[in-house]
Order: C-alpha cells, then sequence, then structure tokens
C-alpha cells in the first residue's frame, strides 16, 4: 500500500507531504528523486522507479510531480490511478483547500478510501466564491462538513439521495477526439475516434435513466463510469444508469478503422546544398458539412535545422527557441487552400536533411460526431415533472499526425 | 532601473495573491508561524481554534517539527467541533508515536465519540484511534473496531474494515485471530463498499486464510461488480488465489493449453475452438509454448525459484500433474469468477481492467482471452503512466501468444507523443506480434521511423526490423536489402554532426544483419559480400569491429568469399595502424581464422600478412591488444609448427589435442544456431514486480494449485450450505441486525465444533458435584430498591472512595467521561424484580484447571503440570501463585528438580514494560524477583508425585515466562502461561456496594462482549439419563456458570439474580455478579454475567460485563472471561 506522497513544485521543492501509514517515509527520498530526474536530463522518467529504498510511482501535472511512495508490492496502476485522481480533485478544489484534510478523506491507511468527486465535494466543500465571501463576512471558515453525505451509505454511492431541482435538466454531450497516423506517402494508416458521453444532470431525488443508440454496433470498444448497470448492456446494449449528480464522463468508447478525415495536411519537403524547402498545404477533405475550426500545425525543426523562415497565406506562424512551430490557421476559409512555405537552414556541412518532422493537427467541429454515433433516446424515470433534455455532439482532433 | 516600478509591481501582485486567497486557507502556507498559535489554540472560539490547528499542519505539510504543541492540541480534542476535531485527529496521527504518552490522554475522547449518534464522528474516531500505533491501546481498539463492524453506518463499517490493517502492523500474535475474525465478519457484509474495504483487510491481514473467503465465495463473485473500484481490484486478486488454491489451473487456459494438446478434450464440434486450436498451434513454435511454460511456472513459483531450480534440473520433467487441473468450462467456481471479473474489463479504472485482464489470462479458456485485448488497447488511450505500465503487461501477453495481439498492430504505432520508454515498449511488441499478413504494414510503419529526429529510438527501430526479420524468415530478404540500403546513406561516412547519435544508428544496422545472416548464412551470401565491399566506407569502431568479426566467421563460405579474402587482409594490415581498439581486437581473431582455412598460394600470402599485423600489434599502445596478439602467435606456433617443421618430440596425443583446441577455435565449422533461451523473469500480471523485473517484497506467487487442505473444503461447503440458509431467512432485514446475526452464528459455530474433543474435564466435575452440598436455599427479595447499609463492609467502602475520586487522567482534560453514559446506568438501575438465589457451598467444587508445563516425553519422564491458586502472594501483591504438581513418569528415581527463573537479567521490550510499570503502585519494580524459587525437590521416585507453591512476577498479563527446569544437572527450557484470571484476588463485598461501584464506572471503563454458553446442557442431560429427581434447571445454569467462572478466575461471586416472572423454560435475565481486584495495583474489578437469551435446555447467549477502571486490564479480562466461558465443559 502506499505509504507516503508528495507533492513537488517544478523546482523541486516539497510542496506536500503526507503520511498514510506508520511506515513513514523521509523526505530525503524527494531529493533522490530529484537527483535522478536531473541525472536523466531531458529524457522523460519512467513512472515506475525503483529507488534504493523505496518504489516510486510519479505523474506530473501541470508542472507539479505527484509522487507516491511504496516499499512493498502492490499493483502499480493503482498507485498511479490515484495519484491521477488526486490531481483530478486537486485542480478542482485549487485555490483555497486544506489539501491534509482532503488527502484524508480520499486515503486511509495506503488504500482509497473515497475518490468519488461528487462525495468529496460534499463532505469538504471546494471553496468557491460564494463561501469565500460568507467566510469574510461571518468570519466563519469551515469547509468541512459536518454531517456524513447521506451517499456514503447507500446503494448508489455517487449519488446524493435528497437533491432538489426546480428546472430538472439533463445535457448528453459526444465528445470525440479523432487518432491518424498520415503516413510518408499520404496513405491514412490508422484512423479512429476515441469518444466520450459527458452527461450534466440536474435531477431531483432519484431518477433512473436509459440511453439508447441508434447504432451501437459501431462501437468497438468501451469503458463504463460505475453507475452504469451491465446487464442491459451486456443484452441489448442500452445504457441504463442512476445518474452522480452534476458533471460526469458517462462512457467512453472507441470507433476504430475509420476510412477517411476530415482535413487533409500534405507537407513537402526538399532538401538541396544545406538547405531545405519547406511547404505545408491543409484544406477540407471529405466536407463534413460544418465549420472546422481552430485549425493548428504544430511541429518540431529537426536539431540539425539552423534557422527557418516560414511564411503562410492564411494565419500566423510563430517559431519558439526550442524549434518547435505553430502555424494557428483558424477556421479554413471556402475560397482559398491555406499554405505555409519557407525556408529552413541546415548546419554546416549538412547537405541533405537526414530526419523528418512529424506535424500534429489540431481542429475542432461543433455539432457533429464523426464516429457517426447516434442518440437514440433517453428515457427518464422517477422525476416528478418533465425534464429538460438537451444534446450536443463535438468532435476534435486527438494525436491527429502527418508525417513528411 | 526603475525601483518605483518594480515596488509597485511587487505590491500589485501580493495584493492580487492577497484577493485571491480571501477566504480560503492558502494564506496560511505563507507565514504559518505568523500569530500566536498557543494562544489561538487556548481560545474559547472554534474557528480561531482551526485557524492554529491549519497553521500547524501547514507547517507538518511543510516538514518542521511542531511535536512541542502537544499537549495544547490534544486538550482540543474534546471539542464540540467537528472541524477542530479533525484537524486535531489529523494532528494526533502524525506525532502519536513520538509522545504514546500524551497521546494515551485522548483516548478517553475516542471512545466517548465512538458512542457518538454522528456516523462521521464515530468513524473519525475509529479511524484515529487506530492510526495511533500503539501497542497498549491495541486491545482498546480491537474493541472499538469489533463494535464499529456491526455500526449500523455503511462509512463506519467501512472504516472499520480499514483500521484492520493497521492494528495487523502492530504485530501482536495474541490478536490475530480476533482481526482474522472481524475480517471474516466484514467480508460477508452485504454493503458492497465494505466488502471492498474488508478485501483490502484482507489481503494484508491474513492472505492466506482461504476459509474465510471459501465460505462466502459465491456471494463475493456476484458482488464484485459493485464494490468500489479500489476494493475491486485487491478483491479480484483474492479470488483468483482462492480459486488456484482450490480447484488448480484451468486445463483450457494458455497457461496449460499447449501442454495438453495432445489429449483430446475441448469439444471437437465448436468451430472457434478448433480454429483457434489451429491458429495457436499454427503461430506458437516451439519457442513460445516453452515460454508460456515457464510464464505459468513463474507464476506459481516465483520466477527466482523456477530458474534457480530448472538450471539444474531438466526442463521437461517438471510439468505439473494433470491432477493439478480443472475445467474452466465446467467448474462452477472458476466460471462464476469468470463471469464477475468480465464486465470489470469495460470499468473506468485502469488498475480494474488489468486485474480482470489477469484473471482471464490465466483462468479463462484459450479461446475467451481474446476478450481481454480490446479492453487493455483501450487502456492505452490514458495517461502517459498508465500508458507504461500496461504496455509492460501486454508484452508478456503478446510474447506468448502473439495471434492475440496481431490483429491490432495499428494500436502500437507509435505517436510522436509516446515518450522514449512507451516507444521501446511498444516496438518490442510490434516486432513479436508481426504476422505474415502485417509485416509488410509495419515494416512501411517502421521506416518512417527510421527518419524520426529521436535517434536513439531510431536505433531501436532498426534492431526491431532485425527481430521481425528472424522471426519471419520470409522477410528476411526485404529487411536486409532495406537495412543495406540504410547503411549506404551518406550521413553514416561523413565524419560529420551529431556522430554519436548517427554511429548508434548505424551499428545496430550491423548488429541486426549479423543476426538475420547467423540463421542462414549461405542463403545469405550476397549481403556479408557487400558488407566486406563497403567495408571502407564504415567508419564507426564498433560497426567496423562486427564486418571483421564476420570475416572471420565466415571466411570458408560459399565460393567467392575466398576470394577475396587476401584483398581485404591487406587492406586491413594497411590500415591497422589506424584502426580503433574495437577493430584491432577484431582483426587479431579473424586474420588467424582466415590462416586457419587457408590452402595453397593463399596461404603463404596470408601468412606473409598474419606476421606483418602481429609485429605491429606487438608494439601497440594498448597492452590488451599486444597480449592478444602474442597469445595467437604461440598458439599458431604450435600448430603450424608440426605442421611444416614435423618436430620429433611432440607426442601424438598432445598433438591432436592442440589441433583439437586450434580446430575448436579457429575451424569456424558453423554450428546451427539454437534459439537463446529467454531469460526475462515473469511475474503476476498487473504487479509492481513486473514492472522493477525483481520480486518486491510483499510479492507472492500464485498459491500451488490446490493446496486448499480436503477437510477444509468440506467445512467451507458446510458453512456455506449454512450461510445459503442465513442468508435466506434474513434477507429481509436491516443490515446492522444481520451483521450481529453472523456474527453469533460464526462464533457458535466454533464452539461447536470444539466440543466433541475433551469430555474429561466433565467427568471431574461430576464426581465432585456428587460431594457437594446439592440442596440449594431460594430466597426471595426485591432488588435495587433497598440497599442494605448494614452489609457494607468497611474495606469495600474505603475502596469505592477510591474510585469515585477522579483520575488525574481526566481531571487534566476537565472532563466528565461519566455523563455520557448517565442515562445508560440510570436505566439499568431499573430493573425488574428478580429473585436472589444463594448457591450451595460451591467453592468445594471448584477445580481449578491444571495446564501442562512439561511433557514426560520432553523431560526424560519427567511430566510437570501446573495451575493457577488461589492463594495470594504474601510477599509481594506482584506475585501469583501457582502451584506445580511434578510426577515421575518413568521407572528411575529422578533427582534434584528444581524451576529457576531462565534469565533474571532479561528485559521486555519498553511497550510492555509500560502496561505493567504505568500503572503499577509499586514503585520497586525491579527489586521484586521473577520467581521466588520453590525448595528443591530432592528425588522423586517412580510413580511419586510431588506438589509445590511457586511465586511468580509476570512481565504482562498476556506473555508467558520463560522459566528453566533444572533436573539432574539438565536444564530444560519450559514457557510458563499467564493465566489473567489469577491476576485478580477475590473482593468480597455486598451486592449494594457493587451496584453502587458499578454505577460510578460506566463510559470507557466498561466492556462487554456476547459469548455463548453450554455447559448446563451437559449437566441437564446428566440428570435426565440418570433418572433422578429434576432438579430446577435455573439452578443448574447458575452452578454451571459460577463454577465455571470460579475455576477460572479467582473471584468472589457477589451475587445470583434470577427473574422472577421468567417463564417456564426462558433463562433470559438470569444475572451472576463476581468481583475481585487487581493484585498489583488493588483495583477493583467487576464483572456481571447476565443471559440474554435462550432456552434453559439450549446453548444460552450470555453478555459479560467488565467495569474496571484499568481499561487495558479489563479488557484483558473479558476477553479470558468470554474465552472459557464459550469453552467446552
Amino acid at each position: 500500500m502506499l505509504q507516503c506522497i508528495f507533492l513537488l513544485s517544478d523546482s523541486g521543492e516539497v510542496m506536500l507531504e503526507k503520511q498514510l501509514t506508520g511506515h513513514r517515509v523521509d523526505r530525503s527520498i524527494c531529493s533522490w528523486y530529484w537527483d535522478h530526474a536531473i541525472s536523466q536530463g531531458d529524457q522523460q522518467l519512467a513512472p515506475v522507479i525503483a529507488s534504493p529504498t523505496h518504489y516510486l510511482f510519479q505523474i506530473v501535472r501541470e508542472g507539479i510531480t505527484f509522487l507516491a511512495c511504496t516499499q512493498v508490492e502492490m499493483p502499480p496502476l493503482m498507485g498511479i490511478e490515484f495519484l491521477c485522481r488526486v490531481a483530478d480533485v486537486l485542480s478542482d478544489y485549487l485555490g483555497g483547500l486544506n489539501e491534509d484534510v482532503l488527502l484524508d478523506e480520499m486515503i486511509d491507511n495506503g488504500f482509497p478510501l473515497t475518490t468519488e468527486p461528487n462525495i468529496l465535494r460534499e463532505m469538504i466543500t471546494p471553496p468557491n466564491i460564494v463561501s469565500k465571501v460568507l467566510s469574510v463576512v461571518t468570519g466563519n471558515s469551515s469547509n468541512v462538513s459536518d454531517t456524513l453525505p447521506g451517499a456514503t451509505a447507500s446503494c448508489v454511492p455517487w449519488r446524493t439521495t435528497d437533491r432538489k431541482y426546480t428546472n430538472n435538466e439533463v445535457y448528453v454531450d459526444l465528445v470525440e477526439e479523432m487518432d491518424a497516423i498520415i503516413n510518408r506517402e499520404g496513405i491514412l494508416v490508422k484512423c479512429e475516434i476515441y469518444g466520450e458521453v459527458q452527461v450534466n444532470s440536474q435531477l431531483s431525488g432519484l431518477p433512473d435513466l436509459t440511453l439508447s443508440f441508434v447504432n451501437p454496433n459501431i462501437l468497438d470498444d468501451v469503458r463504463f463510469h460505475p453507475c452504469v448497470r451491465f446487464r442491459p448492456w451486456e443484452s441489448h446494449q442500452i445504457l441504463s444508469f442512476v445518474p452522480p449528480d452534476g458533471q460526469f464522463k458517462l462512457m467512453s468508447y472507441r470507433v476504430k478503422k475509420l476510412k477517411a478525415a476530415p482535413i487533409y495536411v500534405k507537407p513537402q519537403l526538399t532538401s538541396d546544398s544545406g538547405t531545405c524547402r519547406l511547404s505545408v498545404l491543409v484544406g477540407v477533405r471529405n466536407d463534413p458539412g460544418k465549420i472546422i475550426d481552430s485549425v493548428t500545425v504544430k511541429f518540431q525543426l529537426p536539431p540539425c535545422v539552423l534557422s527557418a523562415d516560414l511564411t503562410s497565406n492564411c494565419g500566423t506562424v510563430n517559431i519558439l527557441t526550442n524549434k518547435s512551430c505553430t502555424w494557428s490557421i483558424g477556421r479554413i476559409p471556402k475560397d482559398k487552400a491555406p499554405s505555409m512555405s519557407g525556408t529552413l537552414v541546415l548546419e554546416a556541412g549538412l547537405e541533405h536533411l537526414h530526419v523528418l518532422p512529424t506535424f500534429q493537427v489540431a481542429f475542432r467541429i461543433m455539432g457533429i460526431a464523426l464516429s457517426g454515433l447516434q442518440i437514440d433516446k433517453l428515457d427518464l424515470k422517477n422525476l416528478p415533472n418533465r425534464p429538460y433534455k438537451g444534446f450536443r455532439a463535438l468532435t476534435r482532433a486527438g494525436q491527429f499526425e502527418v508525417r513528411s | 532601473m526603475f525601483p518605483q516600478f518594480g515596488a509597485t509591481a511587487e505590491t500589485l501582485s501580493k495584493a492580487s495573491t492577497l484577493v485571491f486567497r480571501i477566504g480560503t486557507d492558502a494564506h496560511l502556507y505563507d507565514d504559518p508561524e505568523d500569530g500566536n498559535i498557543v494562544e489561538l489554540l487556548e481560545s474559547k472560539f472554534d474557528s480561531e481554534k482551526c485557524e492554529a490547528l491549519k497553521r500547524l499542519l501547514a507547517l507538518i505539510a511543510q516538514g518542521i517539527d511542531v511535536s512541542n504543541f502537544f499537549p495544547q492540541v490534544v486538550k482540543n480534542v474534546a471539542s464540540q467541533s467537528l472541524e477542530v476535531k479533525k484537524l486535531v485527529y489529523l494532528y494526533l496521527l502524525h506525532y502519536a508515536e513520538k509522545r504514546p504518552n500524551e497521546a494515551l490522554l485522548s483516548i478517553n475522547c475516542f471512545q466517548k465519540d465512538l458512542g457518538d449518534t454522528n456516523p462521521l464522528v464515530r468513524a473519525c474516531a475509529l479511524r484515529t484511534m487506530a492510526g495511533i500505533r500503539l501497542h497498549v491501546i491495541a486491545p482498546l481498539v480491537l474493541v472499538a473496531v469489533g463494535k464499529c463492524a456491526r455500526d449500523p453506518s455503511v462509512y463506519v463499517r467501512k472504516c472499520a474494515a480499514s483500521a484492520l490493517p493497521k492494528l495487523y502492523d502492530l504485530r501482536i500474535e495474541d490478536n490475530n485471530s480476533s482481526i482474522e475474525e472481524v475480517v471474516g465478519i466484514l467480508l460477508n457484509d452485504n454493503s458492497p463498499g465494505v466488502v471492498g474495504a474488508a478485501a483490502a483487510a484482507f489481503a494484508s491481514v491474513c492472505p492466506d486464510n482461504f476459509s474465510l473467503i471459501g465460505k462466502s465465495y459465491r456471494r463475493l463473485c456476484e458482488i464484485l461488480p459493485d464494490v468500489e473500484e479500489w476494493g475491486q481490484i485487491v478483491l479480484i486478486g483474492i479470488l483468483l488465489r482462492y480459486v488456484i488454491a482450490k480447484h488448480g489451473l484451468a486445463k483450457e487456459s494458455v497457461m496449460s493449453f499447449l501442454h495438453h494438446t495432445e489429449t483430446p478434450h475441448v469439444g471437437e464440434d465448436d468451430p472457434t475452438t478448433n480454429f483457434m486450436k489451429e491458429e495457436t498451434i499454427g503461430m506458437m513454435d516451439t519457442a513460445n509454448s516453452e515460454l508460456t511454460h515457464m510464464i505459468c511456472r513463474s507464476y506459481i513459483e516465483g520466477p527466482d525459484e523456477y530458474l534457480s531450480r530448472s538450471s539444474y534440473i531438466n526442463k521437461g520433467s517438471n510439468t505439473l500433474d494433470s491432477a493439478r487441473y480443472t475445467s474452466s468450462k465446467s467448474n462452477d467456481d472458476v466460471k462464476l469468477l469468470l463471469q464477475g471479473t468480465s464486465p470489470l474489463l469495460w470499468s473506468y479504472n485502469s488498475a480494474v481492467v488489468i486485474a480482470a485482464a489477469g484473471v482471464h489470462w490465466i483462468m479463462a479458456p484459450v479461446e475467451n482471452v481474446k476478450r481481454i485485448v480490446k479492453p487493455l488497447l483501450f487502456v492505452l488511450r490514458s495517461s502517459h503512466a498508465t500508458r507504461y505500465v500496461v504496455l509492460y503487461n501486454i508484452q508478456v501477453f503478446a510474447k506468448a501468444m502473439p495471434s492475440l495481439f496481431a490483429p491490432y498492430y495499428e494500436d502500437f504505432f507509435i505517436s510522436s507523443s509516446d515518450t522514449y520508454q512507451i516507444r521501446s515498449l511498444k516496438l518490442d511488441i510490434l516486432s513479436s506480434i508481426a504476422m505474415d499478413s502485417s509485416v509488410s504494414a509495419i515494416l512501411r510503419e517502421f521506416q518512417d521511423y527510421i527518419r524520426d529526429p529521436d535517434r536513439r529510438f531510431a536505433a531501436d527501430t532498426v534492431s526491431a526490423i532485425g527481430l521481425c526479420a528472424q522471426r519471419l524468415p520470409a522477410m528476411a530478404e526485404t529487411c536486409l536489402d532495406g537495412l543495406l540500403a540504410l547503411s549506404r546513406q551518406e550521413i553514416f561516412s561523413s565524419e560529420f554532426g551529431s556522430v554519436d547519435e548517427e554511429s548508434r544508428v548505424l551499428t545496430q544496422i550491423i548488429m541486426s544483419i549479423k543476426s538475420i545472416v547467423k540463421h542462414n548464412p549461405l542463403r545469405h551470401e550476397k549481403v556479408i559480400i557487400q558488407l566486406f565491399r563497403k567495408l571502407d566506407s564504415i567508419k564507426v569502431p564498433a560497426a567496423r569491429a562486427m564486418v571483421i568479426w564476420m570475416l572471420g566467421e565466415y571466411n570458408t563460405l560459399g565460393g567467392i568469399i575466398p576470394k577475396m579474402l587476401t584483398t581485404i587482409l591487406k587492406y586491413l594490415a594497411w590500415c591497422f595502424k589506424s584502426e580503433a581498439l574495437e577493430a584491432k581486437l577484431q582483426i587479431l581473431p579473424a586474420i588467424v581464422k582466415v590462416l586457419y582455412n587457408a590452402k595453397g598460394d593463399d596461404h603463404l600470402t596470408v601468412r606473409k600478412v598474419v606476421n606483418y599485423v602481429f609485429d605491429l600489434a606487438e608494439c601497440d599502445i594498448s597492452y590488451d591488444v599486444r597480449d592478444r596478439a602474442r597469445l595467437l602467435k604461440k598458439t599458431l606456433e604450435y600448430n603450424s609448427g608440426p605442421r611444416i617443421l614435423e618436430t620429433e618430440n611432440s607426442i601424438p596425443a598432445e598433438k591432436d589435442l592442440q589441433h583439437a583446441v586450434l580446430e575448436h577455435l579457429f575451424g569456424g565449422n558453423l554450428k546451427p544456431v539454437s534459439p537463446e533461451p529467454p531469460n526475462s523473469r515473469f511475474y503476476l500480471p498487473g504487479s509492481l514486480s513486473q514492472i522493477v523485473l525483481h520480486a518486491a517484497p510483499g510479492y507472492e506467487p500464485l498459491p500451488k494449485p490446490c493446496s486448499l487442505l480436503q477437510d477444509d473444503l468440506d467445512q467451507i461447503s458446510n458453512d456455506i450450505r449454512g450461510m445459503d440458509l442465513n442468508e435466506m431467512n434474513d434477507s429481509n432485514t436491516s443490515s446492522g441486525s444481520l451483521d450481529e446475526e453472523t456474527a453469533s452464528d460464526y462464533s457458535s459455530q466454533n464452539s461447536i465444533s470444539g466440543s466433541s474433543n475433551n469430555s474429561d474435564s466433565y467427568e471431574n466435575g461430576s464426581v465432585s458435584e456428587d460431594n457437594g452440598n446439592n440442596e440449594p436455599l431460594i430466597e426471595i427479595s426485591e432488588v435495587g430498591i433497598a440497599p442494605r447499609n448494614e452489609n457494607v463492609d468497611p474495606q469495600s467502602s474505603l475502596a469505592v472512595g477510591e474510585l469515585m475520586s477522579k483520575t488525574a487522567l481526566e481531571s487534566w482534560l476537565d472532563e466528565h467521561p461519566g455523563l455520557a453514559n448517565k442515562d445508560q446506568s440510570d436505566s439499568n438501575r431499573v430493573r425488574r424484580t428478580s429473585a436472589r438465589i444463594s448457591i450451595g457451598d460451591i467453592a468445594s467444587r471448584v477445580k481449578p484447571k491444571v495446564y501442562t508445563l512439561l511433557d514426560p516425553a520432553n523431560g526424560n519422564g519427567l511430566k510437570v503440570d501446573y495451575s493457577f491458586s488461589s492463594e495470594v502472594s504474601s510477599i509481594s501483591p506482584l506475585l501469583v501463585c501457582v502451584e506445580v504438581l511434578f510426577k515421575n513418569c518413568s521407572a528411575e528415581v529422578v533427582p534434584e528438580i528444581t524451576l529457576v527463573d531462565e534469565d533474571s537479567n532479561s528485559q521486555r521490550d519498553s511497550a510492555d514494560q509500560l502496561v505493567v510499570g504505568s500503572e503499577s503502585t509499586v514503585p520497586s519494580l525491579s527489586e521484586v524477583p521473577h520467581l521466588v524459587p520453590l525448595e528443591e525437590v530432592t528425588s522423586l521416585e517412580p510413580g511419586q508425585a510431588i506438589k509445590r507453591t511457586i511465586q511468580v512476577r509476570f512481565h504482562h498479563h498476556l506473555l508467558p515466562l520463560k522459566l528453566a527446569l533444572l533436573s539432574n544437572g539438565k536444564r530444560i527450557p519450559v514457557k510458563l502461561r499467564p493465566d489473567i484470571g489469577y491476576f485478580v484476588k477475590p473482593l468480597h463485598m455486598s451486592i449494594e456496594v457493587f451496584l453502587d461501584k458499578e454505577s460510578h464506572l460506566p463510559g470507557m471503563f466498561e466492556y462487554i462482549r456476547r459469548c455463548n454458553f453450554c455447559d448446563h446442557l451437559v449437566e441437564l442431560n446428566k440428570d435426565k439419563s440418570q433418572g433422578a429427581i429434576e432438579k430446577d434447571k435455573f439452578l443448574v445454569i447458575c452452578e454451571s456458570i459460577a463454577l465455571k467462572m470460579l475455576s477460572n478466575a479467582n473471584l468472589f461471586l457477589v451475587s445470583t439474580d434470577m427473574p422472577v416472572d421468567s417463564k417456564l423454560d426462558d433463562a433470559k435475565g438470569l444475572c451472576l455478579r463476581f468481583s475481585c481486584k487487581i493484585l498489583s495495583s488493588s483495583v477493583p474489578c467487576l464483572i456481571s454475567v447476565t443471559v440474554e437469551e435462550g432456552k434453559c435446555s439450549e446453548p444460552l447467549n450470555l453478555s459479560v460485563k467488565v467495569n474496571c477502571e484499568e481499561t487495558v486490564f479489563g479488557l484483558n479480562l473479558l476477553n479470558r472471561v468470554v474465552n472459557f466461558l464459550a469453552e467446552a465443559p
């Protein structure tokens, strides 16, 4: 089981230390870790490290290193997954919280206790504007709830029993990310959708929801929030669940072997006697019928490139000192195809460019799920009045890569 | 330059942070020392206390020692505010171990909080109490946990479950059985949340106690999908271990499939099976079947044991015998496990997915294993760290069964955001799952990778190409062509740029070519020739050295190479001087090999070249090169000498030997290359050890198949039957009562199972009974209304006075622990009318229990028994009198017997000392000897028995005392086990004094436990069978209980009350009261035994209550009483 959790700042300073069991972990492990990280240089560290005294699990989120230590065998994913949850919840709460109280509620003796965000929020109120103002006015700054949330006792631990809303609303969003690899010859090697069904439920009482799809058979694989009942899915591919309160991820799914990407990116590199000519063409292919916006193309210039001079007919090109280039196009215009071109100067003595950069493409299409997944209907039971139901869809690029 | 600007900016940023942090606690971290913490702690207002405590916690989180505030903080533990409480608890947990004495002061409060109506407070108190890791309070915690395990609140029960490992961590052996009992109760809980936490407790407390699992296996499997995710991870592991221990491995699983292919047990009509079977057999070559076998063995034995054993035992011989296998298709338990875990493959928690996949990998039939593939691949879409761990596990699966992942090769294509570790894992997996159908796509992908800016990754790609070509010989040509083309690139020949990284790629290219060629050199002759031709352009020393090695190795190959040799050798000799060390070291053996095989004209040319090179080498800077040159020269002289000069003096045998050596060294007869044995280690999927590739402390391989004994199984199946019935009966009752039910059920099972063992003591009892005065005297009176004051003797009233004075502990805390339980004690006082019975002289029937100190087998025929006597030592109150009975069972006289303290200087560890020391009133503890020695028994005739009384001071009322028995000059170590029932002496008092005292010892001084009692049944049955005049059943019960109590502890029977309005056969309400005082401290201790329910002719449910100011002692005494009451007669 986990023995200790440390939060390290980007300069290696210990921001938080939380001992979890009787076997205390000395802080020196952090300095060992930091030395180890420095000795590895710019390479990324492995997530699981065996130090001379402890096994360390580490994840890095926004410059903060979450470090967990153990001395005995335990599922490494349990440690990592827990750290991810801690990071998620912390960023949820960030601003003013007593991390110690929070962590204490999340883990007990190295074994996770309460990690369901909705329940945590009820036990330890996250600081928000209202509570801040209240505390200033009344001078009472307690954010530890005095009563045990009802949900911890119920058979649906993710939901409080006594929620009341005047307007009952439920929103279902399909958020999809497209992962694609287009290889050097311009062939679409891999194209798949990683999607999530995000639900924002503001419903009174203990509602029972049923969500069905028109074409569930296109789903390659799925993962569910703990609230989803397995049986109805196994038999009829229907999502039946009692939702937690507020925003949550109901399900994630994957649709593989898609035939086409909505846009094309065609990079071209020709090098000759120390200079290299680069041109990139971007355009809409297989028009999805909706506007494609927030299009950006990012790439990392190889280390052997000394300088680059790039211009585009649409959008802006930025080159940072670490040789990463970003071409932000925004919305693709109807009338012309955006293109970027320019020359790269290679290191002295190098005739040709022997390594080639990979272009990472980002885009966003509102109002469409490119996987083709369609929601059939959403039934609600156990509700006093008819709630408002809203549906949206969105597709954006995930790991969309074009090799040159 | 503009100081005023800087200053403004600074204040601005300060102001903005201030604004952002108003109402939050973040500012506490900026300057936690600010403000007078002590003052705040003493404040009347909770908000100020909170402020101070938060500052302290902020300091702790920053690693500053603030333990000096301990007393002030602990005082606040009694606060009514939950937030203050919670913060104090956090502080306490951090420092309790450093300041145990002060921490003890807060125990009072926890005890009180455990009875709070708010479950959050109860849970909090329990968590903190368990978190304070002090041996002294372990018994208290154990009781608290036991109570909370039956709490109506799920949250509290969950906290009780997670308190168990903390308690277990203290390593007090005596507690283990009680802890396991509570684990068993909690595993049977009907709330999934509790079961999850109980599973975690099980895993850390008693991972091998499968009988606990066996009882509720079915239910656990069914509840599994509802258990919260963290509990699922642990529970899956436990269930898997249980199934393997009970039924063994599944014979259709991947683990054993390949060893059973010859036995046609797979349903032939099942097309998928057939397909899979063919496919699997087709794809898994022998290496892989060996690999799965090895993985399987590693899972069961642990790789270290397996590898060390297999190094000297023939690998083929250790296949598991087929009896150890079960069928995953016909065995219900296995089916249930697989059904329970398969929906978990859809979990959001990747650790759950891996755990579930592990179960399927080990137990599922081969054709169903592919179910785990998609979920595993889906997990790859999460964080980097998760991806890394999952890939490690996939790597093993893919190596053992490439066909599983072969269709999904696209998922392992590398994206630019992957870290280096992930990339190399993916490459490895890709090269091991490449099939004839997919290899071309994979190789195309590899071509892209080679142009990646990360050259280390490019080099790895090259080696992956080499691996692919070796796995699929059909692709070898293509791969070699590609690699050769790659090596021709100018970047490798130009001595420029990032040489280091490029040279790494080139070296890798040559290495891959070398390893591909090795499999079939003749076929790839042209490749070798091309390499030799390019020797000039290969500048990287390591790569060059490798080509030169190939020259030596393949110098006789085919028809063209031998013709090229002289030219190449001349070239090498020419550039020898400028070669790097690595290349020089390879040139020397290579040319010797060539020389050895050279014939005719070539021989002379080669010889010249060789001599020239040797001359150069002998003057080299590097001594390594010089040494190697000399050695080779010498060897060659032996060889060429005899051949050319035909010297007389060399003996033929010796000549042959030399020849053989040379032949072996340079002959170059190319041996068929055997596949290298896989030398990686395998640990259970999802384990930490699999990632770090060594057994992490605490790693346990799977249990040995079918290691669960048959009689265990029988018991389990009986229990399961019982459980099922129970469940049916109780399906409508609430969770709390169910707990109660199962708990009592559990203990009754225990007591019944033990009942058949000893009937000896019962006979003793019956003999003494005949002597006894068996006519009781019944006196009916109203109890609890008018206390009869005249009966109070002066001694005990004094004791009451002592008792009533508040202990230092309470006054320190300024607390009134009595208040909380006042209501309860009031209600106790109002009791129903009852009759008081006096039992006739029961003292004469008391027979103390006899224990064995020394068995005649160990003591050369000398048998030593002991029993605790009710006498009280006259020397010191710390001494306990023990009667020792020596008996000579041998045929010879045993002279000179005596008992001495084994090691009079031995000191117990401080924690135990504390128990006795902290509360004892005798200052000169060390002056009291451990043993007042008895007078020596001069000699003991055969058959003679002699009794002596010794006085012993035990270190601790639970730990045995080590003594040595000296007999006939020999020293035999013996252990004297203490009986807490004799650490007290009878305290005479009247019923009124008793009740008065009892009312002053409520709350934390009072402990209640329940147990079952069935001694009276024996008595009743005997009466029936003898046909004697039927005695009053109530009397029999009273007598049995009193007898049992007095025979096992040194007590005074105060009163026996019997309900008057009771029904004929209902013993409910029967109450016996006993009093005593602790030997060492003279603290009174009151025991009441009440019949809670039960018919006279059935086992009774007793509740035993102990009221004692010394809580630890009282608790231990209570445990002891409950144990012996539940013991069979």
